[in-house]
């Protein structure tokens, strides 16, 4: 693991985001059957049966401008978490988040969406929600529908919509902000294997300009040729941070998986 | 540095950064329009008569209370049926605002967990959408007006600043109640008899002239209660409403207003791991 205290020493301007001792706790509930005379007796004694989740605990964490960070790990290592704390979405229960410059996420795809409304409403609602203003998106509505493939059936309700065309419309959307730090949630599988590498592609073109990436993936191939580093996390620690091919060929080597296609690509 | 800094610590229970937090509102005030709009026409989406129901809703239930006041009740005076319509469409801009208020934060979870922004826009949402449905209302009470022969005087003018201090409380309450459901969620379950009884214990079915002396506390207690009453004076009456009226209706409204967004900006960053 690489410990990331020696940034402290970089200039303030080419670190976008810092994450310093970060962890997060929260709680659930547990009540496994929801009857009325379990609610009576949790009533009763005045409080609920819940369960703490130690989502991340301690993370460090720099990243660049200019650099594309991978973030792997198995489900409930804390990834989203990890992101969304970085996004300002969750508050963090321990430590101190830094982020140098403007934050877009794509940590679903859809947001704001309303399915009874076209796609063409729907590229207003979600960049809307994305935070661009409606001339932005007017300047850059052909280049969104065009991205998404979808041609006249950008005027259809999008309930009327294939979960593909549908992933389609909503990652054209997204992909379309230029923030200084693009934060990316497993939306790399989007669609066809042909709309797959379209969307690579727009990642790798977004990586070029002066802006920081972070990439949270399970596709692995994608990640070893876009990526500058890799963090691995796993019960929300940073087991590794490096090299993205030692990083993963290690996290491969610890889920016992090899390499495969399988796990390689996102399916 | 150029680049804004942002800094993310531990919660904790305070106001965020007003000027900041209003700034940030403000530029996404065209996205609350276009969310509301979305919102307002997937209610009526399957519907033969889609958004013509704006204007329906408020004849049909015009309608029923013509057939029980003249038609049942025999009353030759329309004034009372007049007022009737009038208050209870000002009534339902302050029910719809709370009833669609209670669960916008809690069934905006999908923005809440996926994007940042201010929270407040999900219940600011909710009375944008409860005015839109209100507006129509107010062609059709005029129009039952005209057809009645209820006077239209200069004093009608007065209905302006009556709409901006319900519409104020109305927002308050939204607020709130859409805070205390993410922590109380029983609350929304609640919320019908709540809104129920408020129709019963406000000047809608009754005149508040009408009121027996024992039951004059109500418009103390009641915050609805010199609001409609304003809003009967001025709009059904032509008459100048009382000051006490306005000032109590606004006193009540401002005062909820500022309690209800203290509570809930003070707790908004919490709202994403209580979802």
């Amino acid at each position: 693991m690489s410990s990331l205290s020696v940034s402290n020493l970089h200039k303030t301007n080419e670190i976008a985001v810092s994450v310093r001792d970060l962890s997060l706790t929260y709680s659930t509930t547990i009540d496994r059957r929801p009857t009325f005379k379990v609610r009576a007796k949790a009533l009763m004694r005045g409080k609920k049966q819940t369960r703490v989740v130690n989502a991340l605990r301690n993370v460090n964490l720099d990243v660049e401008y200019g650099h594309v960070l991978g973030v792997i790990g198995a489900n409930g290592a804390g990834k989203s978490s990890l992101m969304r704390c970085i996004a300002g979405i969750l508050p963090p229960t321990q430590g101190r988040i830094e982020v140098y410059g403007s934050v877009s996420t794509l940590l679903a795809l859809g947001v704001g969406f309303n399915p009874s409304m076209s796609g063409r409403d729907n590229v207003y609602l979600g960049g809307l929600a994305a935070g661009m203003t409606r001339d932005e998106i007017n300047g850059h509505f052909d280049e969104i529908a065009s991205f998404s493939e979808l041609g006249d059936a950008i005027d259809a309700p999008m309930r009327t919509y294939s979960s593909g065309m549908y992933a389609r419309l909503a990652f054209s959307v997204a992909a379309t902000v230029r923030p200084d730090i693009l934060i990316i949630d497993e939306a790399l599988s989007t669609g066809d294997a042909k709309f797959k590498e379209k969307s690579l592609n727009r990642v790798k073109e977004l990586r070029s300009d002066d802006r920081a990436l972070i990439l949270v993936s399970h596709a692995m191939q994608t990640l070893r040729e876009t990526c500058n580093d890799v963090v691995w996390l796993d019960k929300g620690k940073v087991i590794s941070r490096g090299e993205p091919n030692k990083v993963i060929d290690a996290y491969q080597e610890f889920l016992q998986v090899g390499k495969s296609a399988a796990i390689d690509e996102d399916v | 540095m150029s680049t804004p800094l942002q800094v993310y610590e531990p919660f904790k229970a305070g106001l965020p950064k007003l000027g900041k937090y209003w700034k940030s509102l403000w530029s996404r005030r065209t996205f609350i329009a276009e969310h509301s709009k979305s919102e307002l026409r997937e209610q009526h989406y399957d519907s033969v008569f889609g958004q013509m129901w704006l204007v329906i809703n408020p004849l049909l239930l015009s309608g029923v209370y013509f057939i029980l006041i003249v038609i049942i009740g025999g009353k030759t005076d329309t004034t009372r049926y007049v007022h009737l319509t009038g208050t209870l469409f000002l009534f339902y801009l302050v029910a719809n605002s709370l009833s669609s208020g209670v669960k916008s934060v809690t069934s905006g979870q999908r923005l809440i967990l996926n994007t940042a922004f201010p929270r407040i826009m999900l219940p600011l949402s909710s009375v944008v959408i409860a005015m839109f449905k209100f507006l129509p209302t107010i062609v059709v009470f005029m129009v039952i007006k005209a057809v009645v022969g209820s006077p239209f005087t200069i004093q009608m003018l007065w209905a302006l600043p009556i709409l901006f201090i319900t519409t104020l409380l109305a927002l308050g309450l939204a607020i709130a109640i859409s805070c205390i459901n993410v922590y109380f969620r029983d609350i929304s379950s609640f919320l019908p008899y709540m809104t129920r009884t408020l129709l019963y214990l406000s000047p809608i079915l009754y005149e508040a002239s009408t009121l027996k002396p024992g039951l004059l506390f109500l418009e103390y207690v009641n915050p609805l209660f010199p609001i409609l009453d304003s809003w009967s004076s001025a709009l059904v009456h032509g008459q100048n409403p009382e000051m006490s009226s306005m000032l109590a209706g606004l006193g009540w409204a401002t005062g909820i207003f500022f309690l209800g967004t203290y509570f809930f900006l003070s707790r908004e960053r919490e709202f994403a791991v209580r979802l």
